[in-house]
């Protein structure tokens, strides 16, 4: 599972290196932010501008990710492509996340 | 009189419709477009119509059979094999397949009328034949003006003050384009044409024949009239298709079904409480169909047979095919649900097994379980999402 972080003031932007987020690389994905997780409080931008398909667990994975995220900071979801953001709308998720057209918007939605 | 249609093409740039059907099969609204030719043919006197076939050919000729239910006679000329029990086409180009039926009977033995499956036509046959007749033609093309963008999509011809075609291009660029005048593939030939066709190869109308004849000194003419024309040669056409006749755009075009509220049209037998249920038309719903109370649903949509609409699903300008069940937690907006595909109007689509949304939309007749993280994230959906 391929991740690129980079702190963005006290956040932290995670940009998924994959082209399929799906069964096979869910648990990895899951692990590895969790990581960035543990070492203490932070809101994350998932950058998924790479991310050319998501299933059904791609989606769990992520919606699982925002339940664990701390209290007082935020997951942002930014920069999807045609067939992730679709997924989002067809299953209403798109109304639970914050979601954001760019890295940028993303991380100034966080600071506001 | 007599007439072919053309139906032998894979409908390539529709897939992924025309993995199951062909092309002239899609249906707009509820009716195979190929089936708004043939009863237009009919209206205008033409009752022996020939259709040559490939690509899941048994799709059309079971339908259609020998013409009797519509009124006419009707039959096929099959291109391909059947290899190991699977229909394989092979296909001949349409002038091809029109040499191929008169080398096997001679069928063509007076002036006829040649269109494609893949376009709704209301042309006046009888206003093109006399302009085909007076000119003494050999071949007369219906022309149509397109918007400049559009040339790039058809064969594009220039025509002198008779209607005498001087030139042909076969989808040029838009700024190499003579005019904006474009072939809408619809043709009066006399039997003559067959000298200028070879046998037992390819060949086509629009790319060799019509120059062919004109290399040869013979004289052939377009004419341009007003006609509904709805091409569905792509799944954007197809969509915008949908749209202008469920808008009622399309002269002529009377929607299926009873209209029970305004602008909403249904078939029988269908399950559904009116005032439980938001829907704004135009919208369709197919027979047997139940829509469940809180479902939503805005048009233009289409909601084919046997469909199960969950109480609480959402659907804004959606086409769905026989057999579609959308659970209570999916938000359709501009979809096509078609052969378990969900279909954008660009033609891109998600592959619903291989997305593992089944528990978004599926056939309603699958009763096979879904997995235990599918129906997890359902449940967690409808917490979250679902108001």
């Amino acid at each position: 599972m391929k991740l690129a972080q980079r702190k963005v003031g006290s956040n932290i932007v995670l940009e998924v290196l994959e082209a399929r987020l799906g069964a096979d690389k869910v648990e990895a994905f899951k692990d590895a932010v969790a990581r960035h997780l543990a070492a203490g409080p932070v809101s994350i931008v998932l950058d998924l501008s790479k991310v050319e398909f998501i299933d059904s667990s791609g989606l769990g994975a992520i919606l699982s990710i925002l339940k664990r995220m701390p209290k007082g900071c935020e997951l942002v979801l930014c920069a999807t492509t045609d067939p992730v953001a679709s997924m989002f709308k067809l299953t209403r998720l798109d109304r639970v996340f914050t979601m954001k057209k760019t890295v940028d918007e993303a991380v100034s939605a966080l600071s506001l | 009189m007599k007439a072919m249609i053309l139906a032998a093409g894979k409908g390539t740039r529709v897939r992924p419709i025309t993995h199951v059907l062909p092309k002239p099969m899609i249906p707009l609204v509820r009716k195979p477009v190929m089936e708004f030719l043939v009863e237009h043919l009919k209206a205008h006197g033409i009752n022996k119509i020939m259709v040559n076939t490939s690509h899941l050919a048994p799709v059309i000729e079971e339908y259609f059979r020998d013409g009797d239910r519509f009124g006419v006679q009707m039959a096929y000329s099959f291109e391909g094999d059947l290899i190991g029990g699977q229909i394989e086409g092979k296909a001949i180009g349409s002038a091809g397949g029109m040499k191929k039926i008169q080398d096997f009977s001679g069928f063509f033995d007076e002036t006829f009328v040649v269109l494609c499956g893949d376009a709704l036509v209301d042309v006046d046959f009888a206003e093109v034949l006399r302009f085909h007749r007076e000119r003494k033609s050999i071949a007369t093309l219906v022309l149509r003006d397109v918007p400049p963008d559009d040339v790039s999509k058809y064969g594009v011809v220039q025509t002198d003050a008779s209607g005498r075609i001087v030139r042909f291009q076969e989808k040029p660029a838009r700024d190499q384009a003579v005019s904006s005048t474009i072939n809408t593939g619809i043709y009066v030939f006399e039997p003559e044409i067959f000298q200028y066709i070879p046998s037992g190869v390819e060949f086509d109308i629009g790319g060799q024949l019509l120059p062919e004849l004109v290399r040869n000194g013979q004289s052939i003419y377009g004419v341009t009239l007003p006609f509904a024309w709805l091409d569905i040669g792509s799944v954007p056409d197809y969509w915008e298709a949908t749209s202008l006749l469920l808008r009622g755009k399309v002269a002529g075009f009377t929607m299926p079904g009873n209209e029970v509220r305004p602008g909403v049209h249904c078939g029988i037998n269908v399950q559904i409480a009116w005032d439980r249920t938001h829907i704004e038309g135009p919208v369709y719903i197919g027979s047997s169909t139940s829509v469940g109370d809180g479902a939503t649903i805005i048009g233009p949509t289409v909601i084919g047979s046997g469909c199960v609409i969950q109480p609480g699903a959402e659907l804004r300008e959606c086409i769905l095919a026989d057999y579609t069940r959308i659970s209570s937690v999916a938000a359709l907006e501009q979809k096509l649900i078609f052969g378990s595909k969900c279909i954008d109007p660009s033609g891109r689509y998600l592959d619903i097994e291989e997305s593992q949304i089944r528990w978004l939309m599926d056939d309603a007749r699958n009763k096979e379980n879904l997995s235990e993280s599918e129906l997890l994230l359902f449940e967690e959906v409808k917490n979250l999402a679902v108001s």
